[in-house]
């Protein structure tokens, strides 16, 4: 018995403290575990499955990922036939994630397919592979961006285009009025989404090629983090609102204590609640339940009480 | 109205607040116009729908100013306005002030799918480590569509067939209470949950002084009154990156 058909194939013999599936990558080893090629279908495939069920899974704390596992799930498998392996792709995608559909959702999940698909083929010929938190990092850094370009042109510009050809046919009491804007926004969108999603799968493979050749990976995975981080800053900055409604007379003198706060550190209380869920984590690992269950009680509790 | 029609409608206004017919439903949600059609159908008088969904569209445009408040979820509103519109013989204008308290229980019933789907998280996350991918379609796509329209299909036939004066009335009380200012602040609070996870996920302490960096400038700027889009800030996030890797490598080297 060679030493790769020793190795467990039970995932429980591979998770972390955090719950997620670190798997030995000689698992991928072995022509039962060759993956298939990716054809323009599959492409098709992705892009109309995140595109139908982008916002149906939403919530605060994984926002639309689901969705993105979603669309990439005939595609994850093709490429990683072991079931270990497999698991430990449908974990990494349901991580928070959140874009715009279109000009975000298409070009990310292209990207992704591409990587993934390096990744497995590499994975599969033992040789040095992409690692999985490039993998991550690039979409992290990637979605807060094209989710902006996004909704200014999608929801901002090209609806309005829409509705405005057609809104004199409304007026008149045509119903072709009402129905055309929807048919032409949502045919336009649907089809250049899809390019899109081709576009990030060729450019994507393109990257990962150039990066493999490179070996500096190591540095860009560092440079995706920097960038990651940097645009998590910005969506802290401008998604998390919390502020204190706290007001008192200090004989006849008003005292906003949010005023107060602002003078001393601009945004501190968004920042607060940040750094406390990130130091959770880091100290308990990723209770995601347990920490939105006593931050929303928390939360609940001060609102009522009135000092948020 | 008959409580077949008010049904009828109710189950599309819940089609397109579950999301459940794809991106879509972008412009069916935040457009009155496809509502406003549906119901047209249902009680039969498409024309005078549509003549009222058209002015609707304008305020929602800001081309007519209302003067009031402008209902959220416009879907939700509208599905609403149209219909009193028709039956009431109102002017559109008063329609839609009508429509104003019921688009606002429509915008967190919105938010409270997100707590429901919080559940369905957790399943996925179970069949995601077994590779269980059957699961992982129910978890994703069935059962929050599921629980959408567990939401809004009874409220929105209850608006339709009793009145939107009878939301109203609830909204009302409950808007004296503590209820909605506890949901404005949970909602306000729990975008901090998944931006922490993120953070976690890329994992690197040393790395943190760049998200410092960036939330006091995005901070900073936005008090100072200065829209700067998204996209500004990526482009410094990757110059800043770039400079990161020439400046450390070159230590390597």
């Amino acid at each position: 018995m060679s030493e790769v058909e020793k190795l467990s194939q039970d995932y429980h013999d591979y998770l972390d403290e955090d719950g997620m599936i670190h798997a030995d990558p000689r698992l991928m080893l072995g022509e039962a575990n060759k993956p298939d090629e990716i054809t323009k279908g599959d492409i098709m495939k992705v892009w109309f499955r995140w595109w139908w069920c982008n916002e149906v899974p939403h919530t605060f704390d994984r926002m639309i990922a689901p969705s993105l596992c979603f669309g990439l799930m005939p595609v994850l498998k093709k490429l990683y036939k072991n079931p270990v392996f497999l698991g430990e792709a449908y974990q990494r995608h349901l991580q928070f994630f959140n874009t715009q559909a279109v000009w975000g959702g298409g070009i990310i999940s292209g990207i992704t397919v591409s990587l993934e698909e390096e990744r497995a083929k590499a994975l599969n010929a033992g040789e040095p592979a992409l690692d999985a938190s490039m993998i991550q990092n690039t979409k992290i850094g990637l979605m807060g961006p094209l989710a902006g370009v996004g909704d200014s042109i999608d929801s901002g510009t090209v609806q309005y285009i829409c509705i405005s050809l057609f809104l004199g046919l409304c007026q008149e009491g045509n119903p072709l009025g009402a129905v055309m804007p929807f048919v032409c926004f949502a045919t336009a969108t649907f089809i250049y989404g899809y390019l899109f999603t081709r576009m990030g799968y060729t450019m994507g493979r393109r990257a990962a090629l150039e990066v493999m050749k490179g070996g500096r990976i190591k540095s860009i995975i560092d440079a995706l983090g920097v960038l990651g981080l940097f645009m998590m800053g910005c969506m802290a900055a401008s998604y998390v609102k919390l502020s204190t409604p706290i007001e008192a007379d200090l004989s006849g003198r008003p005292f906003v204590l949010q005023e107060t706060l602002d003078g001393i550190l601009p945004g501190l209380l968004p920042l607060i609640a940040v750094m406390a869920l990130f130091f959770f984590f880091q100290k308990k690992g990723m209770k995601v339940t347990q920490a939105m269950l006593g931050f929303t009680v928390i939360l609940i509790v001060l609102a009522v009480v009135g000092i948020l | 109205m008959t409580i077949v029609q008010a049904l009828l409608i109710a189950l599309f206004v819940a089609a397109i607040e579950s999301r459940a017919l794809g991106y879509a439903t972008l412009t069916m949600r935040f457009s009155p116009l496809m509502a406003g059609f549906w119901v047209g159908l249902i009680l039969g008088d498409m024309h005078q729908a549509m003549v009222v969904t058209a002015t609707i569209q304008l305020i929602y445009m800001g081309v007519v100013a209302p003067g009031g408040a402008m209902p959220s979820e416009p879907a939700v509103a509208s599905a609403i306005a149209v219909s009193v519109a028709i039956l009431g013989d109102l002017d559109p204008e008063a329609a839609v002030a009508i429509a104003v308290p019921v688009g606002l229980m429509g915008s967190y019933l919105y938010q409270l799918r997100f707590f429901l789907n919080t559940i369905a998280v957790n399943k996925m996350d179970q069949c995601a480590v077994k590779a269980d991918s059957r699961g992982l379609v129910f978890w994703i796509a069935v059962m929050p569509t599921i629980f959408a329209f567990a939401l809004f299909v009874p409220t929105i036939t209850i608006a339709l067939y009793l009145g939107a004066p009878v939301i109203s009335d609830v909204m009302n009380a409950i808007s004296n209470g503590p209820v909605l200012h506890a949901l404005d602040v949970v909602s306000g609070g729990l975008a901090a949950l998944g931006i922490a996870i993120t953070m976690h996920v890329i994992g690197s302490r040393k790395l943190l002084v760049f998200f410092f960096l960036a939330y006091f400038l995005v901070v900073l700027t936005t008090r100072a009154g200065l829209s700067i889009t998204m996209i500004t800030w990526a482009i410094f996030g990757v110059i800043i990156a770039f400079c990161y890797n020439m400046f450390t490598t070159k230590a390597e080297a």
